[in-house]
């Protein structure tokens, strides 16, 4: 749990008018500082939620009917969020069907293709994918924020390096996320990473501590700039491309401290460094979306995404704090017995009530006239459906959030079956402000989810 | 030397093509040892066994032998090298056609290599590692230790390597990212104020936590008392002289009011000890009533260290009179599941985490200077401050960069220098006044620069502005791939002073440093780091058996069978054994966990102890828990996985990705529910001829271990379902692990086949001098490299395959030494060797018969 040192002061001085107003609570970071607070215009954001090893049994998840959302058994501890959620059934992934060529790893294809509706493939041993939506958004909604994009998940102490299944790298169920074809980008595990992403090398979320460090850091930086320069001139054009990634790493650090410069006036919510994973499964993941809350309200960025667990075989996590010991993709092959899938349903409706406390998370924190739950969408599901076949259509996909009035929740839409889960992604682009016209398999833009 | 007479077909082909460039001309000289008679049998060989598929109208895995000019076999090195292998591990041709005899397949293969080989003599190509290649996670952590002696947590510093090749140096993908940068930047300000014991240091926590399925009934390490059971010693780094805090939490259970911890009905002594130092016993329980929070909040001390690497012990007093390593069977299944005993309260306790914390109240030592091992000068006055921090900073860049440094090295340190010294601070964050505080921030913020230095992180080989062809490499370049291969760190002192005066290439010389490496402590990265890998050792800890097929699995079993791989392994190299002894060493490591696992009477306690083991079976890795578990599924064995394993890293054969729509493996589905066991559903393999050719070589050699279960136990028998469900009859059917290989061998069980394997014991050596040498060079091999493996292979032949003669041959082998110009690297490859074709009359007839043969690529 983070530990919140004191309250965020409900009275702040805002500059330029000269007098002393109170504002709501954390309305003073947000980025038009200096603007009356009726002008204010939520920025948009997008956030994912991934949960593995599909959705079974998935008649407790869909509802019978279209049209108004019936809560079904799996949604119930979301039920408070009923008028803010829309499923859409009926969305496949076809790139996550083997191909003559593939390996069979059902698994690895259902994750890296979820976000990028391109099928993985490893050639040579170098991973390749496709870019993803998360970071499509992140190229337009990251241009103002410290961070384009956070990626995280609750693997810590489960790490996985090298080949996976099937010889196969395991980057492609560590990962949803990829920022091009060939750069997946790795998640965080540790709150501890997460928050020194966010907030730096600093104990606390002091802004003076903060700005001492970033400035130091960027003496270091320049001169390591320099220095990586004058050894790129000595090489051979094909040996320079990893002292330019350095390169390129460096001004995206410089970059970065140049925007919480002048953002340095806007006040943090008063935070503690996290000391590392805790122990308890729920303290760890209150902690994970505690920060990304905190990451939204500071607007340190506007694009997250947050795998709940790995897909697949390799290192899966376990739940035995709630009466599942058993590995989660283990028993996702129920092969139809009833003791699994009871579980399968437990796990899943676990889930959802995790997903709850984000939800609730954010609709507690206000922002201009609405919360951030009203200024942000969110997509949570899985990649698969009856993960005992792989199926990898009628995924379970649900929408949550207002999207700064763009979404219109308490619906169930279905789609024609098949239609391919990018579509979606390319609506969900539009509803950011940040369209692109092909992503994937995507064939046309799922319009039918706007208000 | 023949000359080719060109056949119909390639006149075809050339008049297709004409417009081609041609090939590049490869010198190429047949070996001095292979007379025409040789060339002529092997060529009959190919034309009788392999032509009826490998020819230009069956194109069988893209190789047509009337396309490949046997005259001028370095012409198709590439190819000729993948021929070599299916030849030496007589993976060819598929079972069921038919096959030369060994007399045969060694000549053709012999010949084939004693060319490639005098070619890649005459034309050497030793590759090409990155030229720029980052450290990853391991080198790093290793060479903060050596440079500064502090263990850092990689694992909380940094993000996992991706791993290419098998291996996660592989310097073609250690990319950075800005994410990674960060983390650098962080490491780099955290080192550096631990390294000068900046006593500004803000007290941070770290949290260790012991494994879930750890049954704490034993000594858990023999770093803890005699007399102890439970708990968890851990190596624990203390940056600064000061207080630091323990606190202890317990392993809990669901109680009806909440939750509570195990064990509170009855008292216990927890006993905490630093450096085996008792600091504190704790009396623990006796009320069943108590709430967590009672119980725990107690549990915390606080204690004086001094900075440095520490072991911190907690541990329980055992109060049982139970032997060490007495197991209830379904132990693990009941802790897990909340099963067991209906009183919680009265079970023995067990320590769920362990936090330490601090420091708190640093004592400003200014003793901390002379003490610590980065200040070799002290500056008496101010104005010797500069010409110190300069001695300081040039030792360190010397080790941290790997090579003599320059004056414009240390300028641009000192500039660091100066800024960290002019902003320093006291203890309570104002400007310090005092000389000693701000030298040391001073030094520290140049550390910190060069902690992030792209000389620091990345390892870089240059080519001369003058190489034309393959060139050797430098000696401090050679410094640095031999420390990176045998320590997976930085080059020491010694070695940098041989490198630096020019001496390290001397045969001699290179020759005393490799064998003094190998017995230096650090050494044990080549177990730790390259053995885990190679092995697939490292995936052992994430594994995770059914726990109803295997309630005997639990985290004690997973760490001796990473305990004893580690220390077998550890003897070999002690011992400088044979390579192929760890096929068939009866060497063995338990305690009683692992000896009760492997039925071995008469093992107590958690200590590991050597022995010589009688049990044929068991003899070797392959009759190791950690293989066995690790090719297994959760649920049960996996022949196929078990059979893959051993061509892939015992006979360096591995077959190919199963090809697309193969069925999965049935699977009890829910209207099925045949009692089949796992061998008798594998059978389909057999009948069907898509799957027959792979599965004809990895069914068999799995089956032999089938008498091993999914953990490594032996079974007589296979129980299906195993657990399935509770209305199923379960059905015990007596095991079989005979099987027929390809060649006709009739094996029955692990130790019949270990012998079938001993009988090749130079394609084992092969596959290991394959893995070490891809590892020694941080890139993937290419058929280019195969010339320099055989030659390891055969160098260590003679002294029995000894692991030094191995690694000894590796340090001596041309890409070791060398390296390729980026510009003589790419070999054009003609997309059809339009020179090169129809020798066979026979194939020449058939290829006739195709009419104009124009495949799209010779390979795919």
């Amino acid at each position: 749990m983070l530990i919140f040192k004191k309250s965020i002061p409900r009275r702040s001085v805002l500059k330029g008018l000269g007098a002393s107003i109170a504002m709501p609570l954390l309305d003073a970071m947000v980025p038009a500082l200096a603007k009356p607070a009726e002008t204010f215009k939520a920025p948009h954001r997008l956030a994912i939620v991934f949960v593995p090893n599909g959705m079974w049994p998935m008649d407790k998840w869909t509802p019978k009917a279209e049209g108004p959302l019936e809560i079904t058994p799996t949604l119930e501890p979301l039920t408070a969020f009923r008028d803010r959620l829309v499923m859409v059934s009926g969305l496949a992934q076809k790139e996550a069907l083997p191909q003559p060529g593939d390996p069979t790893s059902e698994h690895m294809r259902a994750s890296g293709t979820f976000l990028t509706g391109v099928r993985p493939k490893q050639i040579k041993g170098e991973a390749h994918g496709g870019v993803s939506v998360d970071q499509l958004a992140a190229q337009q909604l990251g241009k103002d924020t410290q961070l384009a994009s956070l990626e995280m998940s609750m693997m810590a102490n489960h790490d996985l390096v090298g080949v996976c299944q099937n010889n196969l790298s395991c980057l492609f169920v560590n990962t949803l996320c990829w920022k091009n074809s060939t750069t997946a980008l790795p998640m965080a595990t540790n709150p501890r990473t997460v928050f020194e992403r966010l907030f730096g090398d600093v104990d606390t979320t002091d802004r003076q501590e903060q700005l001492v460090r970033l400035r130091e850091q960027k003496s270091v930086l320049d001169g390591m700039k320099q220095r990586a320069g004058s050894l790129i001139d000595k090489m051979g054009a094909a040996d320079r491309a990893r002292l330019d990634e350095y390169v390129d790493s460096i001004r995206d650090i410089e970059r970065r401290i140049q925007i919480a410069e002048a953002q340095s006036d806007r006040e943090l919510p008063k935070l503690q460094r996290p000391a590392g994973v805790p122990a308890n499964f729920d303290d760890y993941y209150k902690m994970m979306v505690d920060l990304q809350v905190v990451a939204y309200q500071a607007d340190l960025t506007r694009v997250m995404t947050f795998m709940m667990g790995r897909e697949g075989p390799d290192g899966g996590l376990a739940y035995p704090h709630i009466g599942v010991p058993d590995v989660h993709h283990n028993i996702s092959h129920h092969g139809g017995d009833p003791v699994k899938v009871e579980k399968l349903f437990r796990i899943n409706q676990y889930h959802a009530a995790n997903f709850g406390y984000f939800l609730q998370k954010l609709q507690s924190v206000r922002e201009g006239e609405g919360t951030l739950l009203d200024h942000a969408v969110i997509l949570y599901g899985s990649s698969l459906a009856n993960a005992n076949v792989h199926q990898d259509d009628n995924l379970p996909i649900l929408l949550a959030g207002g999207a700064n009035g763009r979404l219109k929740g308490g619906r169930h839409v279905r789609v024609p079956d098949r239609t391919p889960l990018t579509n979606l992604h390319l609506a969900l682009l539009d509803m950011v402000d940040a369209p692109v016209d092909k992503l994937g398999d995507s064939a046309g833009k799922l319009d039918q989810i706007f208000a | 030397m023949r000359r080719n007479t060109l056949s119909v077909i390639s006149a075809v082909l050339i008049g297709c093509l004409s417009s081609l460039p041609t090939p590049a001309q490869h010198s190429s000289s047949p070996g001095p040892s292979t007379s025409p008679l040789a060339a002529e049998a092997g060529h009959a060989l190919l034309d009788r066994y392999c032509s009826d598929c490998h020819n230009v109208v069956d194109w069988a895995g893209g190789i047509a032998y009337d396309t490949l000019d046997f005259d001028h076999i370095s012409n198709d090195a590439q190819t000729w090298e993948k021929v070599v292998r299916k030849l030496r591990t007589q993976a060819m041709p598929p079972a069921g056609k038919p096959r030369p005899d060994k007399a045969g397949y060694d000549s053709l293969a012999t010949f084939l290599e004693t060319r490639l080989d005098a070619a890649a003599t005459a034309e050497p190509n030793p590759g090409r590692p990155a030229a720029v290649h980052r450290l990853n996670r391991v080198e790093y952590t290793n060479a903060i230790r050596d440079l500064l002696g502090i263990e850092v947590d990689a694992a909380s510093l940094f993000p996992a390597d991706e791993s290419s090749a098998g291996f996660d140096n592989d310097g073609d993908i250690l990319s950075t990212s800005a994410l990674l940068m960060e983390r650098y930047l962080i490491a780099a300000r955290q080192i550096s104020r631990t390294a000068v014991g900046d006593p500004t240091l803000r007290p941070s926590t770290t949290t260790y936590d012991a494994p879930v399925t750890g049954l704490q009934l034993d000594r858990e390490s023999e770093d803890l008392p005699f007399g102890s059971r439970g708990g968890l010693v851990v190596k624990h780094s203390f940056p600064l002289d000061g207080e630091y805090r323990i606190r202890v939490r317990l392993q809990r259970t669901k109680g009806i009011e909440g939750p509570r911890i195990i064990g509170v009905g009855e008292p216990h002594e927890l006993d905490v000890r630093l450096d085996g130092k008792r600091i504190k016993l704790f009396a623990m329980g006796g009320d069943k009533d108590l709430r967590p929070d009672q119980v725990e909040d107690s549990l915390e001390v606080r204690f004086p260290a001094l900075a440095g690497t520490r072991l911190v012990g907690v541990t329980f007093l055992d109060d049982a009179l139970a032997p060490e390593g007495m197991q209830r069977p379904l132990q693990a299944a009941i802790q897990l599941r909340g099963w067991g005993p209906r009183d919680d309260s009265m079970r023995p306790p067990g320590v769920q985490s362990v936090s330490i914390s601090g420091p708190y109240n640093v004592r400003s030592n200014p003793d901390s200077l002379r003490r610590n091992r980065l200040f070799v000068c002290r500056p008496g006055a101010a104005t010797e401050e500069e010409s110190c921090a300069r001695r300081i900073l040039a030792g360190l860049a010397r080790h941290a960069y790997r090579r003599p440094v320059t004056a414009a090295d240390i300028d641009s340190l000192i500039v660091y220098y100066r800024s960290g010294h002019d902003a320093a601070q006291d203890s309570n964050g104002h400007q310090t006044g005092e000389e000693g505080n701000r030298f040391q921030e001073g030094i520290r913020s140049a550390l910190q620069a060069m902690l992030v230095s792209p000389d620091f992180l990345f390892r870089m080989e240059l080519d001369p502005p003058d190489a034309r062809g393959p060139y050797r490499i430098s000696d401090l370049e050679l410094a640095s791939r031999l420390s990176f291969f045998l320590w997976t760190s930085i080059p020491d002192e010694e070695l940098l002073q041989s490198a630096a005066a020019g001496r390290l290439a001397q045969p001699a010389v290179l020759e005393q440093q490799v064998r003094r490496m190998l017995a230096d402590p650090r050494s044990k990265m080549l177990v730790e780091d390259f053995m885990g890998q190679w092995l697939g050792l490292r995936t052992l800890s994430t594994l995770q058996p059914d726990i109803l097929a295997f309630p005997d699995f639990d985290d004690d079993l997973r760490a001796a069978f990473e305990r004893e791989t580690d220390l077998l392994f550890t003897r070999m190299l002690a011992e400088d054994r044979s390579v192929v002894d760890m096929l068939d060493a009866k060497d063995a490591y338990v305690n009683e966990r692992l000896a009760r696992a492997y039925g071995i009477p008469n093992v107590y306690g958690g200590r590991f102890r050597h022995m010589t083991l009688a049990d044929q079976n068991r003899l070797g890795i392959l009759g190791k828990g950690a293989i066995l578990t690790l090719t297994s599924l959760p649920n049960r064995t996996s022949p196929v996985l078990r059979g893959q394993w051993v061509l892939t890293n015992i006979m360096g054969a591995p077959n190919p990705p199963p090809p697309p729509d193969v069925p999965t493996f049935p699977e009890k589905k829910d209207t099925d529910f045949t009692q089949l066991t796992v061998r008798q559903r594998l059978e389909g393999h057999r009948t069907n001829p898509a799957c027959a050719g792979c599965h004809a070589r990895m069914d068999p050699l799995g089956f032999a271990f089938d008498s091993f279960d999914a953990i490594g136990e032996w079974r007589k028998v296979e129980s299906d379902p195993v657990f399935a469900s509770p209305e199923l009859p379960v059905v015990h059917t007596p095991i079989d692990s005979s099987g027929v290989l390809p060649d006709g061998t009739k094996v029955q069980g692990p130790a019949e086949l270990r012998q079938v394997l001993m009988r090749e014991p130079r394609n084992f050596v092969y596959v290991v001098s394959e893995k070490l040498l891809t590892y020694a060079l941080g890139r993937g091999l290419d058929y280019h490299d195969a010339p320099a493996v055989r030659k390891i292979v055969t160098d260590a032949a003679r002294t029995d395959y000894r692991w030094s003669s191995v690694i000894l041959g590796i340090v001596r082998s041309t890409p070791f030494q060398m390296r390729a110009p980026v510009q003589t690297e790419a070999h054009p490859t003609p997309a059809l060797k339009t020179a090169a074709l129809g020798k066979s009359p026979r194939l020449a007839t058939l290829a006739k018969s195709a009419g104009t043969v124009a495949p799209a690529t010779g390979a795919h």
